[in-house]
């Protein structure tokens, strides 16, 4: 399984998704313009790669301070798979990290926890 | 056809940049160029052109610099001018698009930008291009292409306000204070409202359309259109159900049905859009507020209130595919005193990045900076808001469409 990297942009989050070392990263903002376009190969390459996970434990380091409504749905269809991975015997770590003062963004991590209880979703401010 | 594609008129060439300097021929001497180019001093590039054969250029700054070399002069004077000569110049045809020329130009390194390029035409020589020409008519062109499309999303605007002129004129007839903001990111946007009054009250939808812009503006009137046709046959003191029956028929008209509720092939191609809203009857007499929401919450501020409250809709959706076709929203029904404040707002304001930290202006901001003018007239409570707002934001860019309703209930 190919690691993944893509380099931040002013409108795309860095991606670092290390898929041998099965830990992964998410960090800056989300809003581009076509969000399937950035998002739709990043679900296909954890798809396959959470399809030969077993017994594996994963982290996700994840550090958005913006994300647009149409990535918003496109981040829960990458949750929603890890949280399948989660029932299918995986334990997946997520940090999600938040300024301490953002309360927008840990209320979206709180619900990504209500949502799938099946990952072990941690909140971390950051000071 | 294809060539009925083609729109040959904005179609910009290599031709365009055709200049017709003096030429050699390989056989001239280099005191011959000497001589061109000291009558001329303007004169940057030479072009060598045997019988219509295109040879290559000679640069004056190279040339010069050669030639002023110990001896070379009296070397190099008599000799062939090829000596000094670039003998691979670019060399492109006439008809060549200039957005291909700019690419050629690029790969073929920076003597193109001091040496310029030949043009031919049918393998003849017709010509010589200079970089900084090129650079101008792509300059142009750029301009010319963005001026094309800002008059086109202008005009586009004039649509869409056009289209929120009815609620405008029922929001000014059914209230005494309120305001409505509405500033979509660029120009056009995924933000919609709708506002209509009845004898015994009015009902007020804010909508929140996937995506901005263009695509945003597309999406807000198929919501429009299908907001008007559940109104015809469905009752607006029940938002609920006015949600659920929207939500059918965008999935519907869409095609946004979760892979077993369609048995469609192109699962690809499909959208997922839809909206983010609330939407409000009013009740003048019972004074009582219904609504329901679709990912947009309600603030409320009643003069008894010591801090602005605030209550949640559903949580998913309407129209996409991840919402079920047979979803129900919940009506919440509120007490309104006269003196009540009412405010819906998209994400636009609560989500914008800004601040020293780089962080969402949040609820908290928002809030307060309602509450520091909590008995100010409405129009005076949004300058407050968007003042602060506007300094939060301070030198970051918008990140989304901004609207906000706003009433003050007698």
């Amino acid at each position: 399984m190919q690691n993944v990297y893509l380099a931040a942009t002013s409108a795309t989050p860095e991606v670092d998704f290390r898929f041998d070392s099965h830990r992964m990263s998410l960090k800056g903002e989300s809003y581009p313009e076509n969000a399937q376009a950035f998002y739709g190969p990043l679900l296909d390459a954890v798809g396959s790669y959470l399809a030969a996970c077993r017994g594996t434990t994963i982290q996700i380091d994840v550090q958005l301070a913006y994300f647009n409504s149409s990535s918003t749905k496109l981040l829960m269809s990458l949750f929603e798979q890890f949280n399948q991975a989660a029932l299918a015997g995986n334990h997946v770590l997520v940090n999600w990290f938040h300024d301490e003062e953002d309360d927008t963004i840990l209320e979206f991590g709180e619900e990504i926890a209500e949502d799938y209880p099946a990952l072990e979703l941690l909140t971390q401010a950051l000071v | 056809m294809s060539q009925a594609l083609a729109a040959p008129s904005s179609q910009q060439i290599a031709g365009q940049l055709l200049q017709q300097p003096p030429t050699v021929q390989s056989i001239n001497t280099n005191y011959d160029v000497l001589a061109l180019f000291s009558d001329d001093i303007a004169l940057a590039n030479l072009p060598v052109v045997d019988d219509g054969r295109p040879v290559g250029i000679i640069n004056r700054n190279t040339f010069m610099s050669q030639l002023a070399r110990p001896f070379h002069r009296e070397i190099f004077g008599r000799r062939a001018c090829t000596a000094f000569m670039n003998a691979a110049p670019l060399t492109v045809d006439y008809h060549l698009p200039l957005t291909e020329l700019s690419y050629q130009v690029l790969s073929a390194g920076e003597a193109v930008l001091s040496d310029g390029f030949l043009i031919t035409r049918d393998g003849e020589y017709a010509g010589l291009g200079q970089g900084i020409q090129l650079v101008q008519a792509l300059a142009d062109q750029q301009a010319e292409k963005h001026r094309q499309m800002m008059e086109s999303i202008h005009y586009a605007s004039v649509i869409q306000q056009s289209f929120l002129q009815s609620s405008r004129r029922e929001m000014a007839a059914a209230l005494t204070d309120y305001s409505m903001i509405w500033q979509p990111r660029d120009i056009v946007g995924g933000d919609y409202y709708y506002f209509v009054r009845r004898p015994h009250g009015f009902f007020v939808a804010v909508i929140d359309c996937t995506g901005h812009g263009v695509p945003g503006a597309f999406m807000t009137l198929i919501m429009a259109s299908a907001l008007k046709q559940v109104l015809t046959s469905h009752d607006l003191t029940n938002p609920a159900e006015l949600l659920g029956a929207i939500n059918r028929q965008v999935k519907e008209s869409l095609g946004q049905l979760a892979e077993h509720e369609q048995d469609d092939e192109d699962f690809e191609l499909r959208s997922d859009d839809g909206m983010d809203c609330a939407f409000c009857w009013f009740d003048t007499d019972a004074r009582t507020l219904t609504y329901a929401g679709a990912k947009t919450p309600l603030f409320l501020l009643r003069p008894e209130d010591e801090e602005i409250g605030s209550i949640d809709g559903n949580k998913k959706g309407v129209g996409y595919v991840g919402t079920p076709l047979d979803y129900t929203w919940d009506n919440q029904t509120i007490a309104l005193p006269a003196g009540s404040r009412v405010y819906i707002t998209t994400d636009g304001i609560i989500d914008q990045i800004g601040g020293a930290k780089r962080i969402a202006f949040g609820k908290k901001r928002f809030k307060a900076a309602l509450l520091s003018r909590r008995d100010a007239p409405m129009a005076e409570q949004q300058r407050e808001l968007l003042a602060r707002f506007a300094d939060w934001q301070n030198e970051h860019s918008r990140r989304d469409d901004v609207s906000l309703f706003a009433v003050h209930l007698p």
